[in-house]
C-alpha cells in the first residue's frame, strides 16, 4: 500500500462502496472485505438521486397488480341504479363516441349489466363494497379507494406497459427500476426491486405477462425486477448449487477464483475486479439469505392461517407471496411486484370473478393487517391495481346468470394503503353507469407522482438522461393527488 | 502496478480556466468553441423553452439561432449583445439574484455553474460567433497532426488514428502505455474480431511469428474468419432489434433467420456499407432484385407485431411506423427523432413536420395493422429449397391429378343418384326419414335445399365412388397444404403501388390527423437530390451519398465503441445538441471521410483501427491514467472490459471443445429453467400458438454459438439478459455493462458453463503430462496466457482440495458429473473428474476470462 494508492483509491469518486474497499485498503483489505459480517455491514447503495426531495413518508412499496382488468363494477364501484337500467342499451349520452375493443365492437346491441353480487358498507367509514371481497372490506378503515382511475389504453399490452412504466409502448423504465435508480436498496444482500407471479384461479386463457413489465427499460439493466420463483426450483435463477456440489466445496473452490482474482486485480490495477471480487461474496451470500427469505416454515401456524396459505394451494400462490413479500420488505427490498394473472372476464364473468376474489381477497387483507400489527404499514405503501377496469355493457349475450364485460379504461377502481396515504376514504366518483367520471380523475400519471411523492421523491424531479432527453416516470404529466395525501 | 509519480495539475481546461478566472489572472484565456463549449449548454439549459419547438418558446425568445437571439426583443433589450456581456441580457438573467428574474428558473432544476457561467460570458466578449451544430455539417478532411519527434522517433510512421491521439494526450500531459505483450494482443484481437478466444496453438503460432507484419496478417487472417461476420453481426442484430417472436401480447413466433443469415453473410464478404444499407432499407425497391437482396430488406421488418384479441389495427400499424422511424434514424443517423412524434424537437431542428415526412418513407408496406398469429406476417417472401420447390410440384401435380379425377367422375355419380333415387333401396328403413321425405316429395316441388340434402347423402353415405374420390382429393390437398406449410419463409419489405396518404398525427395520437405531408428528409438536412425517387430507395440512397453529414460518423462510432468500450461520441444514439461532444472531433471526421472514400469498406476500417497502437495499448491502469481519466476516453491505456453476453458463453462452449461451429440457420434452444415461458403466459389456447412451450434443443443445437440462441421477447434467454443483453423490443446501439451478483450466480451454476466444464476437465484429464502442466495449459485455454508461479500455486491448490472433496464424497461426484446432455468419457475415475469439473469451473469465472484485456 503505497500513498499513490490512497491517491487512486480517492479519486474513485463514482464507484461503489466495495470498489474503493477494494482498492483503497488493498490486497490486505481485500480479504477482510470477504468476511460476510463486513460485506452485510456496508451501507446500503445509494441511488441517483443526491437526497430525496421531500420528506418521505413511506420507505417502501408493495404492488399487488391484478393483471387482467378487474371489473370494478362488480368489486368497488356500487351504483345501486344501475338495476334500473339493467338488460338496457347503454345510453349514447354516457358512452359518447368512446372507442371500443375489436372484440366488441362488432356487436349490435351493448345491454347494461348491474352487478349480480350484493354490496355492503364496511368499517368506520362505511366504503361500500362487494361481497366477493369480505376480507378486503374488513380493512376498509386502512386502505383509499380510488373510484376515478384512468387509461388511454384499451387492451392488455399497451395498458398493463402503460400503468407500470408510464408509457403505451416499450422502451420505458418500470416503476420498481426508477426506484433502484433513483433511491438505490435498503440492504446488501438481496435485490431492491423484486417480482413475483401467481396463477388466477378464474380465467385460464388469460393474457399473459411479460418481462418488459418490470424491466429497466433505459436504464442500467441491474435496476430491473428480479423475479423470485415459487415451485420446487431456485427463487432466484441460478441461486442453488447442483447437486454435486456443497457448501463446503463451493467455499473453497470461490476461495479459489477470489485470490486468482485478486492477483489479477494486483497485477491489472482496474477496479471492475475488485467489484466482480465483491459481486463473487454476495453471490455466495444470497445462497444463504434467499433461501432463508423464502422458507416461511419459520413463521407462525397463525400467520400462515391469516394469510389463507395452504399446503396444496389451490390461489395460484397469491397468497404465499403475499406473506413472502412482507418478510422481504422486513428485510429491505425496496419495491416488491406481485403479478396476478385472470382478471380477463370477458366471457362467464360470474363464475370467473368468484374464482379471483377466492384466491386474493383474504391474502391481500392479511397483508395490510400483517403491515399494520408489525407497526410497517406506517411506512410501506401497499397498491392493489389492474391496467384497467370493464364494461358496464355485456361482452356477448347477457343471461339471466351469466355474462361478460369488455376492457374499460374510462374508468377503474384501485386501492392503495400505508404511508402517507389517508386511510378509511373513496376518492373520486363515476356517474350511475360506472362508466364516466364525475369527480376527482385520477389518472395513471397522477397516481404515480403520489405514489412517488409519499416516497419522498417530487416526480418532475426523477430524471434519466436518454437520447438527449430527460426522461421521467410521468412523461411531461402528472398532479399530485392532494385528496389522498395524509 | 509501475509507479507513474504522481501529477496533480488539473488536466481539463475548463478546471483550469475556472481557476484562473476566480483568480482574476490576467492571462489570455484560449479562445471558445460554440459547438464544444456553448452548445450544450444553451441546449440543455436553455432550448427547452427558447429553442426550436415554436409551440413551448417563453418570451418570443429564440436561442439556437444568432439572427434571433441578438434581436432586440419587445421590451427593447437584447438577449445577447456580441463583444458586451454585461449588456446582454441573457449574462443579467443567469447572473441576478432576483428569484423572480433568475434564469434558469427554478421550477426547471437546472442550474448554471461558475464555470457554464464564465464561458457564456468570454463568448459573448469574443464576438458571440454561433456555429452550425457539428454533426448537421459534413465532415471535411481535417490535416492529419503532425507527430512530435520524440513520440514518432525519426524515421517511424505513425498510425493516423495515433496522430490525432497523441496530438491530445500530449496537449493533456498524459503518456500513452507501451504496446501489450503478443499474448494479450492475440487474445484482444480474437476476441473482438471472432468473438471467440484464441486456440493455444493460434497463440502460439502468433508468438512464432517474428515477421514486421505479424500483427497486420494476424488481423488479416480474423478478418477472413467466417466468424467475423457472426461477431459482427451481433451488435447489428441488437440495432435491427432482432427476435424470433413478434413481443406484443402472446409473443408468439416469427422466423427471420433468413435475414440473420443475410447480415452474417453481408459481413463475411465484406459487403460495403453503402450497399448494405440500400438492400436493407430498400433492397425490394432495387431495380430487378434478386431474393438476397429482398431477404436483407427485412431489417425493417424486425419491429413487434401484435394480433391481440381487440386491439385496434391502426393504432399498431402506427406503432410499427414510428418503431422504422426511430429505428432508421437511430442507426443511420444518430438522431433522436422520436422526440418529434409528439411536438417539435426541443433541441434539434427537427419539426414534428419533419418527423411525419420521414414516417411516409415506411407507410407504404402492404401490411396489417393485427397480424402475425401464424407466423411471419404478410409481406413475406417464401424460400423454398430445390428439393421444396421439385416436392411442391409433384404435390400440387397429384393434386390436380386427384381434382380432376373428382371432377370427371361427378356426371357418373349425379346418373347413379337418380338410378339410387328411383330403386327401393332409397326407400328403405335404414334411410333417414327427412330424405325419405324429400324423395316422397314430387320433383318439382323439391326446394334447392332438399336438392342438396339428397346429394349430401347419396354421396356420402350410399355412394362409394364418391367417398374414394372425395377422400383421396382431401388426402392430396392435405399433404399439399402440410408440406406448403414447412417451406420457410422471411419478412420483407414491399411497396404497394399506391402510396398510402400520410397524416401529422396530433400529439403523436394514430387517430388523430393533422395535415397530409409527402415523404421528404428532414429540412435541417441536405434534401434528396433531384430526380432521386420520393422512397425508401430514395432515402437510402441519399443516407449513404458521399458528403451526408452523419451516416458515416454514425457508423464510424458504432464500431470505434466496439472496440474501446466507448465510442469517439460517447451518446451513439445521439449526435444531436444533447449527445456527447467528440473526444476526438477531428478523428472521427477524418476516419469518417476515409470510410466513405474508401468506398464505405467495412473491413478495411476495421483493420485501420485494430491495428492503431491505441488500439494494441497495454490495458493496465495506472494510478496516473486512472486519476487522469478514469473512464479512458484520451485513450492513454488499452481497452479492458467484460465481454458482451453472448461471448463469454460461446467462449466457454469453445474452450471445453462442445461448440457447434455451424453457421446461420434456425434458431435453436439451449438449457434454461424450466417454466420461464410458461408463468408467463401459459393459456389453455396456448397450443394453438408458437413459442408458448420451451422446449429445449438436443444434440449438437445445444452448442452453437449464442446468437442463433431463440429470443423469445417476452422472455429472453436469462444467460443473456443476466450480462446486458437487451430484450430486442427496440433498438439499441448501446449496451450497458453491468458486474452484478446474478452474473456471478451464471457462471457458477448454470448447467450450461457446469457441463462445459466437465467437458473441459475431460480435456485436461485426457492431455498428457503432470498436474502442473495440465493447469498451466487450462489457464491458458481461458486467458490464452501462461500462469505466474503464484497462479499456478492456487490452480493446485483448489485442484487438491477438490480431489480430496470429491474422494470423500463420491455421490457428490456422480452427481455432478451428470449435469448436461454431452455424453461423459468413461476412462476417468468420478472423484478426480469431479475435481477437475471444478477446476474448470474456476477457470470460466474468472475475472480475466470473461473480459477483454
Amino acid at each position: 500500500m503505497t500513498p499513490l494508492h490512497a491517491e487512486f483509491a480517492r479519486h474513485l469518486t463514482r464507484r461503489q462502496f466495495f470498489r474503493r474497499s477494494a482498492l483503497g485498503l488493498g490486497t490486505a483489505a481485500l480479504a477482510s472485505l470477504l468476511d460476510p459480517a463486513r460485506v452485510l455491514a456496508a451501507p446500503a447503495s445509494r441511488g441517483a438521486l443526491a437526497g430525496l426531495h421531500l420528506v418521505p413518508r413511506a420507505k417502501r412499496v408493495i404492488f399487488l397488480f391484478m393483471s387482467g382488468g378487474p371489473s370494478h363494477i362488480d368489486l368497488y364501484d356500487h351504483k345501486p341504479k344501475l338495476r334500473e337500467h339493467h338488460g338496457q342499451e347503454l345510453p349514447g349520452s354516457i358512452r359518447m363516441g368512446q372507442r371500443i375493443t375489436g372484440m366488441t365492437s362488432g356487436q349490435s346491441s351493448f345491454p347494461c349489466v348491474a352487478s349480480m353480487f350484493e354490496f355492503q358498507r364496511h368499517g368506520r367509514c362505511g366504503t361500500w363494497m362487494s361481497e366477493l371481497v369480505p376480507n378486503i372490506g374488513s380493512i376498509a378503515d386502512d386502505i383509499c379507494l380510488i373510484k376515478s382511475m384512468h387509461t388511454e389504453a384499451i387492451n392488455h399490452d399497451p395498458a398493463f406497459t402503460y400503468i407500470q412504466t408510464g408509457a403505451q409502448q416499450p422502451g420505458r423504465p418500470s416503476l420498481g427500476a426508477w426506484l433502484s435508480y433513483g433511491i438505490g436498496s435498503e440492504n446488501q444482500d438481496l435485490p431492491s426491486f423484486i417480482v413475483m407471479i401467481s396463477q388466477g384461479s378464474g380465467n385460464k386463457t388469460d393474457q399473459p405477462l411479460v418481462s418488459r413489465m418490470w424491466g429497466p427499460g433505459f436504464l442500467p439493466s441491474q435496476h430491473q425486477g428480479v423475479r423470485f420463483r415459487s415451485g420446487s426450483g431456485d427463487p432466484v435463477l441460478y441461486l442453488s448449487d447442483p447437486e454435486g456440489i456443497h457448501r463446503e466445496n463451493r467455499r473453497l473452490m470461490l476461495d479459489g477464483v477470489r485470490d486468482l482474482n485478486q492477483l489479477a486485480a494486483r497485477d491489472f490495477g482496474d477496479p471492475e475486479i475488485a467489484t466482480r471480487i465483491a459481486q463473487y461474496e454476495m453471490a455466495y451470500q444470497m445462497q444463504m439469505s434467499v433461501p432463508e427469505l423464502t422458507d416461511i416454515s419459520s413463521e407462525p401456524v397463525h400467520i400462515r392461517e391469516m394469510y389463507g396459505i395452504r399446503d396444496n394451494p389451490t390461489d395460484g400462490g397469491f397468497a404465499r407471496n403475499c406473506l413472502l413479500a412482507r418478510r422481504m420488505i422486513e428485510r429491505g427490498v425496496r419495491f416488491v411486484q406481485l403479478m396476478h394473472r385472470g382478471w380477463d372476464q370477458h366471457g362467464d364473468l360470474p363464475k370467473q370473478i368468484r374464482g379471483q376474489c377466492r384466491d386474493v381477497d383474504q391474502p391481500s387483507a392479511a397483508l395490510v393487517k400483517d403491515l399494520k400489527q408489525r407497526g410497517l404499514l406506517d411506512d410501506t405503501l401497499v397498491i392493489w391495481s389492474g391496467e384497467f377496469g370493464r364494461t358496464v355493457y355485456s361482452q356477448g349475450q347477457l343471461t339471466k346468470d351469466n355474462h361478460g364485460r369488455d376492457h374499460h379504461g374510462r374508468c377503474f377502481s384501485n386501492w392503495i394503503a400505508g404511508g402517507g396515504i389517508k386511510p378509511g376514504i373513496v376518492y373520486g366518483e363515476t356517474d350511475d353507469y360506472c362508466y364516466n367520471i364525475v369527480e376527482n380523475p385520477v389518472h395513471i400519471h397522477d397516481f404515480n407522482a403520489t405514489v412517488l411523492h409519499t416516497l419522498g421523491i417530487d416526480h418532475t424531479r426523477l430524471t434519466y438522461r436518454f437520447q438527449g432527453r430527460d426522461f421521467r416516470l410521468t412523461d411531461v404529466h402528472g398532479e399530485l393527488v392532494k385528496g389522498i395525501l395524509a | 502496478m509501475n509507479g507513474v509519480p504522481f501529477d496533480p495539475r488539473p488536466i481539463r481546461v475548463v478546471c483550469l480556466l475556472a481557476l484562473l478566472s476566480c483568480l482574476g489572472a490576467q492571462a489570455e484565456p484560449p479562445s471558445v468553441d460554440f459547438n464544444r463549449d456553448i452548445r450544450p449548454i444553451l441546449s440543455d439549459k436553455c432550448f427547452a423553452c427558447h429553442g426550436p419547438d415554436d409551440h413551448e418558446r417563453k418570451g418570443g425568445l429564440r436561442l439556437d439561432l444568432r439572427d434571433a437571439a441578438v434581436a432586440p426583443a419587445k421590451s427593447g433589450t437584447r438577449a445577447i449583445v456580441p463583444g458586451q456581456p454585461e449588456a446582454s441580457e441573457l449574462i443579467q438573467r443567469i447572473t441576478t439574484t432576483d428569484a423572480d428574474d433568475h434564469m434558469p428558473p427554478a421550477s426547471t432544476g437546472k442550474t448554471l455553474t461558475e464555470t457554464q457561467i464564465d464561458l457564456l460570458r468570454r463568448w459573448i466578449t469574443q464576438g458571440a460567433t454561433f456555429r452550425d451544430h457539428w454533426a448537421f455539417v459534413s465532415p471535411q478532411r481535417p490535416p492529419v497532426p503532425r507527430p512530435s519527434a520524440s513520440a514518432a522517433g525519426p524515421s517511424a510512421v505513425v498510425h493516423p488514428i495515433d496522430a490525432f491521439i497523441e496530438d491530445r494526450l500530449r496537449r493533456e500531459d498524459l503518456t500513452p502505455l507501451p504496446q501489450a505483450t503478443p499474448t494479450t494482443l492475440v487474445r484482444r484481437a480474437t476476441l473482438d474480431l471472432t468473438g471467440l478466444p484464441p486456440t493455444p496453438e493460434e497463440v502460439d503460432a502468433f508468438l512464432a511469428d517474428s515477421s514486421p507484419k505479424a500483427y497486420e496478417k494476424l488481423v488479416d487472417r480474423l478478418l477472413d474468419s467466417p466468424r467475423y461476420g457472426e461477431r459482427m453481426a451481433v451488435d447489428w442484430l441488437d440495432a435491427a432489434r432482432y427476435a424470433d417472436t413478434h413481443g406484443y401480447h402472446l409473443d408468439s413466433g416469427r422466423d427471420l433467420t433468413a435475414w440473420r443469415d443475410w447480415v452474417i453473410q453481408a459481413f463475411n464478404e465484406n459487403k460495403p456499407f453503402d450497399q448494405f444499407t440500400v438492400e436493407q432499407l430498400a433492397g425490394d425497391l432495387l431495380p430487378n432484385a434478386s431474393q438476397s437482396q429482398r431477404i436483407a430488406s427485412g431489417f425493417n421488418r424486425n419491429h413487434m407485431i401484435n394480433y391481440e384479441g381487440g386491439a385496434i389495427a391502426d393504432e399498431y400499424h402506427y406503432a410499427y411506423l414510428v418503431d422504422r422511424v426511430n429505428t432508421t434514424a437511430t442507426v443511420w443517423l444518430g438522431l433522436t427523432m422520436a422526440c418529434a412524434q409528439c411536438h417539435d424537437h426541443k433541441y434539434d431542428p427537427l419539426s414534428k413536420a419533419d418527423y411525419y415526412r420521414f414516417l411516409a418513407f415506411f407507410n407504404n408496406v402492404p401490411e396489417r395493422g393485427l397480424d402475425g398469429n401464424k407466423g411471419n406476417a404478410e409481406p413475406v417472401l417464401r424460400l423454398p429449397t430445390e428439393d421444396q420447390s421439385q416436392r411442391l410440384e409433384t404435390l400440387n401435380a397429384i393434386l390436380a391429378e386427384k381434382q380432376k379425377a373428382y371432377d370427371n367422375a361427378l356426371p357418373a355419380i349425379d346418373d347413379a343418384q337418380r338410378r339410387w333415387e328411383a330403386s327401393s333401396e332409397a326407400h328403405a328403413e335404414s334411410v333417414p326419414a327427412e330424405i325419405r321425405q324429400i324423395l316422397a316429395k314430387d320433383v318439382a316441388q323439391r326446394e334447392k335445399k332438399d336438392l342438396e340434402a339428397l346429394r349430401r347423402h347419396y354421396r356420402e353415405t350410399v355412394s362409394g365412388d364418391f367417398r374414394q374420390l372425395k377422400e383421396a382429393l382431401d388426402a392430396a390437398r392435405k399433404e399439399r397444404d402440410e408440406f406448403d406449410r414447412t417451406i420457410p419463409s422471411t419478412m420483407v419489405m414491399a411497396e404497394l403501388d399506391t402510396p398510402r396518404d400520410t397524416f401529422i398525427r396530433i400529439r403523436g395520437a394514430y387517430d388523430k390527423l393533422g395535415d397530409k405531408v409527402t415523404a421528404a428528409t428532414p429540412g435541417a438536412l441536405p434534401p434528396l437530390p433531384s430526380g432521386a425517387p420520393t422512397n425508401r430507395l430514395g432515402l437510402a440512397r441519399w443516407l449513404v451519398s458521399a458528403d451526408h453529414p452523419l451516416t458515416a460518423r454514425v457508423t464510424v462510432n458504432r464500431y470505434w465503441q466496439m472496440y474501446f468500450g466507448t465510442g469517439l461520441v460517447k451518446t451513439a444514439e445521439d449526435f444531436g445538441a444533447q449527445g456527447d461532444w467528440p473526444s476526438h472531433p477531428e478523428l472521427l471526421d477524418w476516419l469518417s471521410r476515409e470510410f466513405i472514400e474508401s468506398g464505405w469498406d467495412v473491413k478495411r476500417l476495421q483493420r485501420l483501427i485494430l491495428t492503431s497502437a491505441a488500439y494494441r495499448r497495454d490495458s493496465r491502469v495506472t494510478e496516473e491514467h486512472f486519476q487522469k481519466d478514469a473512464e479512458n476516453r484520451l485513450l492513454a491505456r488499452g481497452p479492458r472490459f467484460r465481454l458482451q453476453a453472448e461471448f463469454i458463453r460461446d467462449q466457454a462452449l469453445a474452450i471445453s471443445g462442445l461448440l457447434e461451429g455451424r453457421i446461420g440457420g434456425a434458431s435453436v434452444s439451449p438449457y434454461q429453467p424450466a417454466g420461464l415461458w410458461e408463468e408467463l403466459s401459459m393459456r389453455e389456447d396456448s397450443k394453438n400458438f408458437s413459442a408458448q412451450f420451451f422446449v429445449q434443443s438436443k444434440g449438437a443445437d445445444l452448442y452453437r454459438r449464442s446468437m442463433y440462441t431463440f429470443w423469445k421477447r417476452s422472455s429472453p434467454p436469462p444467460q443473456m439478459s443476466t450480462f446486458d443483453a437487451p430484450d430486442r423490443e427496440t433498438c439499441t446501439v448501446r449496451r450497458p455493462r453491468t458486474n452484478t451478483p446474478l452474473q456471478a450466480l451464471v457462471l457458477l451454476n448454470d448447467p450450461t458453463y457446469l457441463e462445459a466444464s466437465r467437458k473441459l476437465a475431460e480435456r485436461l484429464m485426457a492431455r498428457p503430462g503432470t498436474d502442473a502442466e495440465r493447469v498451466a495449459w487450462a489457464f491458458r485455454l481461458a486467458t490464452s496466457r501462461t500462469p505466474g508461479a503464484e497462479e499456478q500455486a492456487v490452480l493446485l491448490r483448489v485442484l487438491a482440495q477438490q480431489k480430496d472433496y470429491y474422494r470423500r464424497h463420491r455421490d457428490a461426484a456422480a452427481a455432478l458429473l451428470r449435469i448436461g446432455e454431452a455424453p461423459r468419457a468413461d476412462s476417468f475415475a468420478d472423484a478426480d473428474l469431479a475435481a477437475w469439473t471444478l477446476l474448470s469451473s474456476t477457470l470460466l469465472n474468472l475475472d480475466e476470462t470473461v473480459t477483454k484485456g
